[in-house]
């Protein structure tokens, strides 16, 4: 007689007048394969824990953003920021679809000219540019981003010196209408250093002004404060003109927009809540036309976007360790991948989905590997029951996660390309005792 | 381990608890399990039945078996007296 299916013994708490926040039963999302590729070959060719990237969904992103702002300002230009996510592979893809390289340090900036972007079509950000970075910099026609008072007569000095004139625009941080203000970054628009900045560089010489940048935060859900600043940067670039005759050519509204991550503490999924491309396109686009700004003299809008482009085309997969009841009776499962590869598990829920259609669920923690107290991937996330070995796919891990990965404890895995053709890439190789060896010098053993 | 004297399940696996108040829903497998225990069944004796009825392997019945008791213990559902007894 054939055996009956089995299901693991369990029971679930009724939580009288707690239904469901939405109303509706929980259908749990299945994600068996990414681009075409299962799962489960994908692990066994290049091993758990595995980061994927879709170039796919990279690309399809990106059409998607430059449409939105394409159809409603006519002057729009994309910059890749690296810190998002610096793989050479990735760059080169955003870079093959038009965009220009942000950098905020020499380091990055060395990645872009060695990923074959122009010097011209860098943007320098960020607060820490030695000597050394902006004589690059300025050798190579790059567009610099003064970032305070100490770097711009740093910039002067330095200009001087090597008898070239470098091309700037100044961070100019703001009240956007949401807080907290990032005030650290820039000079402030309110109390007139931004303008002080502006007279003092169209004063010198050997420095170039040719825009204007500000970065209000990261991860803003209301498109109104990107109005907000753009108004303001529309203001300055009149006062520029008024005072000096002079049209700057363009004005950048940084990067920011939300992913359709789900932060921790939000009543709502991310995929919910989250202003999409045409939301922010209509806030900045029609802050700009309806500026004070002639039609003609319009500038050029530069968007620095990271997270929203390529968070959705990231992926981690990873294999159940464990399974392991709390003494609070929590269910709870260890897996593969730790904090040390998901920064963003900090902030944000990240999904986590089964690659096949599993039993009973119930509220459990999802850990990750690591001997640490702190590795929480998930705190409480309605899951099936999982048997060890199982294997699970991490939803949005495109931005931060690689860049901010952290070597702790264990090797970090490889990364994987997954082509327009639906062909993998090794694009990072995982680490092995080699690679440290290759860095570590040992006195005692030479 | 013994199912305590406040507890009442239903044959489709509805478990009320009327000293603390809860109630449950339990899977089949685990009333399954339950009605087994309220017996006073041997582990053995239970995994014997499992392992005939069920596509199952002996380590994971056995797992599964003191997750599922740990639970049952855990919502006050059993009482172990003796806390070197893991039946």
């Amino acid at each position: 007689m054939e055996k009956m299916k089995y299901e693991k013994p369990g029971m679930t708490k009724i939580n009288a007048g707690m239904p469901s926040k939405f109303g509706m039963p929980v259908k749990q999302k299945i994600v068996a394969e990414i681009d075409g590729i299962t799962v489960s070959s994908l692990i066994e060719e290049y091993g758990s824990p595995l980061f994927v990237i879709s170039e796919t969904t990279m690309r399809n992103t990106y059409a998607e953003a430059k449409r939105a702002f394409d159809t409603r300002y006519p002057k729009v230009q994309f910059a890749w920021s690296y810190k998002t996510n610096y793989l050479d592979a990735v760059c080169s893809i955003y870079h093959d679809e038009g965009s220009w390289a942000e950098v905020v340090s020499g380091f990055e900036f060395e990645k872009a000219l060695a990923n074959g972007v122009d010097g011209s079509r860098i943007l320098f950000n960020g607060p820490d540019k030695s000597k050394a970075d902006l004589i690059m910099a300025i050798e190579n026609n790059a567009c610099i981003h003064i970032d305070h008072f100490d770097e711009l007569y740093l910039l002067i000095e330095t200009t001087r010196e090597i008898g070239l004139k470098a091309r700037v625009a100044i961070r100019v941080n703001l009240d956007a209408g949401i807080y907290p203000i990032w005030d650290r970054f820039g000079f402030n628009y309110e109390n007139g250093d931004a303008w002080n900045a502006i007279n003092r560089i169209m004063l010198a010489e050997s420095l170039d002004l040719i825009g204007l940048h500000t970065h209000i935060g990261t991860y803003i859900m209301v498109q109104s404060a990107y109005a907000i600043a753009a108004s303001k940067l529309a203001n300055l670039y009149m006062a520029i003109h008024r005072k000096f005759d002079y049209w700057l050519k363009y004005i950048d509204l940084g990067g920011g927009f939300a992913s359709k991550n789900t932060l921790k503490g939000a009543y709502m999924p991310g995929s919910e809540t989250c202003p999409s491309f045409d939301d922010y396109a209509e806030a900045i686009s029609n802050a700009l036309i309806s500026s004070e700004i002639p039609h003609e003299n319009l500038p050029v809008l530069f968007l620095e976007t990271g997270r929203a482009l390529i968070d959705d085309a990231g992926y981690l997969l990873t294999t159940v360790l464990a399974n392991k009841r709390l003494n609070s009776g929590r269910r709870s499962m260890i897996i593969d991948a730790g904090v040390n590869l998901l920064f963003t598990s900090f902030w944000y829920n990240l999904n986590v989905y089964p690659t096949r259609e599993l039993g009973h669920a119930e509220e459990s923690t999802i850990y990750g590997p690591l001997c640490m107290n702190i590795d929480v991937i998930r705190d409480a996330i309605v899951f099936p029951q999982v048997k060890t070995g199982e294997q699970l796919v991490i939803e949005r891990v495109g931005a931060y996660n690689i860049t901010q990965s952290m070597q702790f404890i264990t090797y970090r895995p490889n990364v994987v390309l997954i082509d327009e053709r639906g062909k993998t890439h090794i694009i990072r190789k995982k680490e092995s005792l080699e690679t440290f060896k290759h860095v570590e010098l040992n006195p005692k053993r030479s | 381990m013994k199912i305590t004297d406040e507890i009442r399940i239903s044959d489709n696996g509805f478990v009320f608890n009327s000293k603390t108040g809860d109630s449950f829903n339990i899977n089949p497998t685990g009333l399954e399990l339950t009605k087994l225990i309220a017996l006073d069944s041997d582990f053995d004796d239970i995994k014997e039945i499992f392992l005939e009825k069920y596509d199952l392997d002996d380590l994971t019945f056995e797992n599964d078996f003191y997750e599922f008791c740990a639970l049952l213990k855990h919502n006050q559902i059993t009482v172990q007296e003796d806390p070197l007894d893991f039946k």
